[in-house]
């Protein structure tokens, strides 16, 4: 009697281990599955987060000058050009990921990882590996700096 | 820095110590598993009167007792040989900060051999009970080697506050026993311990299913016991497991996320892709003995335990792996980076010089690109080599001499947002040494055509 | 909580019958010897297979066939969570796949699998092999990199070696005379909806059959008395194993895809010469390395020609081989088979090592 119970409890035991291992091999391929579907959901919240930014001071910056600035978490640049316009980009190098930098004696965004070019004004891949031009803001020069929005 | 660069082609000093290294923790973790093992199989044949089992253990004895004994004492020896040659100013600061340490583990190891050679050739020679006893003491003594290396191996990833307060000022030692005792060393013995039993039971089981047909009840018997020591481990693991990763610092378990989502070379994904492995084959090894050893003893064959030890074998590696990755981009951590230079020497390098202070330079430094290969072998060639292990040339590859001085600004400024920050050490040095590396560095990349 | 399983179990099973498939389960038997290890390829072929419709599933979630392939594929291997990982593991799983298939076929036929009355599962099966090919094939061009363009391009230029039919349809298949992004959405189309829609059907048959047949015993295994051969229930007995071997196979899937990820490789350009030495994937080196030896022994067509010749000639004879040697009495012709599966080992074998050689 007592050794039914004792079997019966060992088969309940071994079929918790089973579930056990079940679940660890659910969680196991669920997650990077589950991370793999949210992925642009995840994006969309960091790159949500920040709305505007204010450079201070960025409005005495020099003609065919630029300075990098944080957009929330992200590098950014703003270039004040030649003619008198501002431009504000995403400095993040949409080949593998390094920040960009302006040139201004070519007038032109470098890209000193691999060689990638931007065109100044308008933030498009024209040279070497990017494949896809960086993220325009708007600039807008205030009183205490430019402000940087979102498109 | 203050010894001379041990260059091995195509693998680097790392592997060396890497290679030799695992070896010796395979064995040694055999051993310390095994010596319990083999202790409370004795036991429990001794108890119950069985001699088919007592002739089990002796046969299992050979393995775990003997062949450790041998594997493991040539390999730590190898151990020393390679630390000495590929890292010698880590282990100049181990020896210095532990040397009363080591010589207790020497002689430990002495009487551990001692002990299973006496255990091993005074088999059915001396009292039963003698016998058993002699097996407790080799089990407590080898546990004893791992109870004191574990102090030395945890001290590199977790210091500890107090030892790092007076790290460099000549008084290390005085802090000997917080070093020892740091804040990693309990969850790293424990686990070590854990990893020790299941390897004893893995190769356990592999003696098992060599059991033939015509002793069906003692195969069952041995499995099933073999059970009772490898299932309670498999439940305890995972909470072990979770305790070692919760004194891990926080600045080191970044690392693990940088292959989340993505796998681009030269962001150190490693950390990520190890733990996957390292996760799904421990549930893999659980489900491998649940569904051929437990279910099915009588049906147990070789060919099935011997990939329940290659499981384990890659559960033990794919973890070893990730520790050693860890810690990066120190060797003794928040202290001494890989490549031998101490947090508080950067400031006196950085104006003084990197290459003044370096008795050991390859003739012919005269020109900015020899003196840039020998800032490349002295701060690179810890973790890298040319054109073999992390291949510097392929890293670098598309980078004109502009982009590779914008590499090592970054490198050399150190920012907490520079893309390397969390797994290479700042690069130190004058302007005119960074400059001169970059000369080195841009003989090495193919320039990209030009437009 | 024991009570309303049961209860669930009950109701469902007086619609379903389900009693009546755990009856045949249970009494199902799979016969235990020294090759009982070759039973379970099948299983693994099937499994792999498994994988390979989910992370299929996955990747399309993200991935945008036409011009924009390379960049989606970019994204999931470089920006999504965990892209680069089921993407490695779709890889992965599509080599280690075909490999378990070509295992699971040499294995059924040293055992003499396809005698009666299994001829049709031999049949069905080469099918599913000759579909997983072109599975292989068509998502090989997917990624759209230099490798994927230059190996679809090589590899439609083959056909046109045919005469008349030939340069036909590599110009359906191809849409026009070159590999250009309407090659990729028809190849797109036919590995994503099409290949399935035939495969799964011509499994479903295969997998009834074997659960009709049972599995083959090898001919050793026949000689002997019926009260020596030893046999384990399926379920749960065989079934557990199989689960565990199932394990196995995604821990070595899982340990290749993380340990050696899948390259992104190099945006395919159709105005760059082909890289040095390029090759379709190892399992199409057979056919590969034929036509490439008999083209350079015998000039022009007569040497394409043989080659795909003797290709369908042996292919053509091995869907033949169950009408050659139907049962175990026909000693000679029994031994001749086996010989010919030797031959065809040796060949497969031999042509991917020196196709590879030869490069």
């Amino acid at each position: 009697m007592s050794e039914q119970n004792e079997t019966v409890s060992r088969r309940d035991f071994l079929k918790w281990v089973v579930a056990g291992v079940g679940a660890c091999y659910a969680a196991a391929i669920g997650y990077p599955v589950l991370r793999f579907l949210t992925s642009p959901a995840e994006q969309a919240k960091i790159l949500g987060a920040v709305k505007e930014v204010t450079v201070k001071d960025g409005h005495k910056l020099a003609l065919g000058a630029s300075m990098m600035f944080k957009f929330g978490s992200r590098p950014a640049l703003l270039i004040h050009h030649k003619d008198g316009t501002w431009t504000a980009l995403d400095a993040v190098c949409t080949h593998l990921g390094c920040t960009v930098a302006y040139q201004s004696d070519r007038n032109v965004i470098h890209c000193n990882c691999h060689g990638g070019e931007y065109d100044a004004q308008s933030g498009k891949n024209i040279s070497g590996p990017p494949p896809r031009p960086l993220k325009q803001y708007v600039a807008k020069v205030v009183e205490d700096g430019v402000l940087v929005t979102r498109a | 820095m203050n010894y001379p660069l041990w260059d091995v082609p195509f693998i680097g000093g790392g592997w060396v110590i890497g290679m030799t290294a695992i070896f010796h923790v395979l064995i040694s973790q055999f051993a310390v598993g095994g010596g319990f093992y083999i202790a409370m199989a004795e036991q429990k044949a001794l108890r119950e009167g069985r001699k088919d089992w007592m002739d089990i253990v002796k046969k299992q004895s050979r393995f775990f007792l003997v062949l450790t004994a041998v594997f493991g004492t040539v390999s730590g020896v190898g151990i020393w040989f390679a630390i000495g040659l590929a890292n010698p100013e880590a282990t100049s600061t181990l020896i210095h900060n532990f040397v009363f340490g080591w010589a207790i583990e020497w002689v430990i190891f002495l009487v551990e051999l001692a002990t299973v050679l006496v255990y091993y050739y005074t088999w059915g020679r001396i009292a039963d009970k003698l016998h058993l006893t002699v097996g407790w003491l080799y089990a407590i003594v080898s546990f004893f080697t791992l109870f004191i290396i574990n102090g030395i191996l945890s001290f590199k990833l977790t210091p500890g506050a107090a030892w790092l307060s007076v790290a460099g000022t000549g008084h290390e030692a005085s802090m000997f026993w917080p070093a020892f005792f740091n804040p990693g060393y309990w969850p790293s013995l424990f686990i070590r311990m854990g990893i020790c039993c299941t390897l004893a039971g893995a190769w356990s089981l592999v003696t098992c299913s060599r059991i033939g047909n015509d002793q069906l009840k003692l195969k069952t018997d041995m499995i099933g016991w073999t059970m009772k020591w490898l299932l309670p481990l498999f439940c305890t693991l995972p909470f072990l497991a979770l305790w070692y990763w919760h004194q891990v610092p926080e600045a080191h378990r970044i690392l693990a996320s940088l292959g989340v989502n993505t796998v681009a070379p030269g962001i150190f994904t490693m950390v990520t892709r190890m733990i996957i492995v390292l996760l799904v084959s421990s549930v893999t090894l659980i489900s491998v003995v649940y569904f051929f050893a437990l279910r099915s003893p009588a049906d147990f064959k070789l060919p099935q335990a011997v990939v329940i030890m290659f499981l384990a074998l890659v559960v033990v590696g794919s973890m070893e792996y990730t520790r050693e990755m860890l810690r990066k981009p120190f060797i003794v951590a928040e202290h001494m980076y890989s490549n031998g230079v101490r947090v508080k020497d950067i400031e006196k390098i950085n104006k003084d010089g990197y290459l003044t202070h370096t008795l050991w330079i390859r003739d012919g430094s005269k020109t900015s690109v020899a003196r840039g290969e020998a800032m490349y072998r002295g701060q690179c060639m810890a973790c890298h080599t040319v054109d073999g292990y992390r291949p510097t040339r392929t890293l670098l590859a598309g980078r004109d001499r502009a982009a590779i001085t914008n590499f090592l600004k970054v490198l050399r400024d150190h920012k907490p947002d520079s893309p390397y920050f969390r797994f290479m050490p700042p690069l130190v040095g004058t302007d005119e040494e960074v400059q001169a590396l970059g000369d080195y560095l841009d003989t090495l990349t193919p320039k990209p055509a030009q437009p | 909580m024991k009570n309303m399983m049961e209860d669930l179990w009950k109701w469902c099973d007086e619609r379903l019958d389900l009693s009546a498939m755990v009856a045949f389960a249970k009494h199902k038997t799979v016969p235990e010897h020294k090759h009982s290890f070759w039973y379970f390829w099948g299983g693994i072929s099937l499994f792999l297979f498994m994988v390979q419709m989910i992370t299929g599933i996955l990747l399309l979630i993200y991935y945008r066939p036409g011009p924009d392939a390379f960049d989606s594929v970019r994204q999931i291997t470089y920006d999504v969570n965990f892209g680069w990982l089921i993407r490695s593991v779709h890889a992965w799983a599509a080599n280690l796949m075909i490999a378990a298939i070509v295992v699971h076929m040499f294995s059924v036929f040293f055992m003499k699998a396809y005698r009666s009355p299994r001829e049709f599962g031999w049949w069905s099966g080469a099918l599913l092999l000759m579909i997983a090919s072109v599975f292989g094939f068509s998502g090989y061009l997917l990624p759209m990199n230099e490798l994927s363009y230059f190996a679809t391009k090589v590899g439609l230029d083959i056909p046109t070696g045919m005469p008349i039919i030939g340069p036909i349809l590599s110009d359906i298949v191809r849409a026009g005379p070159e590999v250009t992004e309407f090659t990729l959405e028809r190849f797109f189309a036919l590995h994503v909806v099409v290949l399935p829609l035939i495969f799964l059907p011509i499994l479903m048959i295969h997998l009834w059959l074997v659960a009709k047949h049972g599995n083959a015993v090898p001919p050793s295994e026949e000689l002997k008395p019926a009260a020596e051969r030893k046999s384990i229930p399926f379920f749960p007995n065989f079934m557990m194993k199989d689960l565990g071997v199932w394990l196995i196979t995604l821990n070595i899937l899982i340990l290749f895809a993380a340990v050696f990820p899948w390259d992104l490789g190099v945006q395919a350009d159709a105005l760059k010469a082909a890289p040095k030495g390029i090759h379709p994937e190892w399992y199409f080196m057979v056919p590969f390395q034929l036509l490439k030896a008999f083209g350079n022994w015998f000039p022009g067509s007569l040497g394409e020609g043989m080659g795909i010749g003797i290709f369908t000639g042996g292919i053509i004879l091995w869907l033949l081989v169950p009408l050659y040697d139907p049962n175990s009495r026909s000693g000679l012709r029994a031994r001749n088979a086996t010989y010919f599966g030797l031959l065809a080992l040796a060949a497969v074998v031999g042509l991917t090592i020196w196709g590879y050689l030869a490069l």
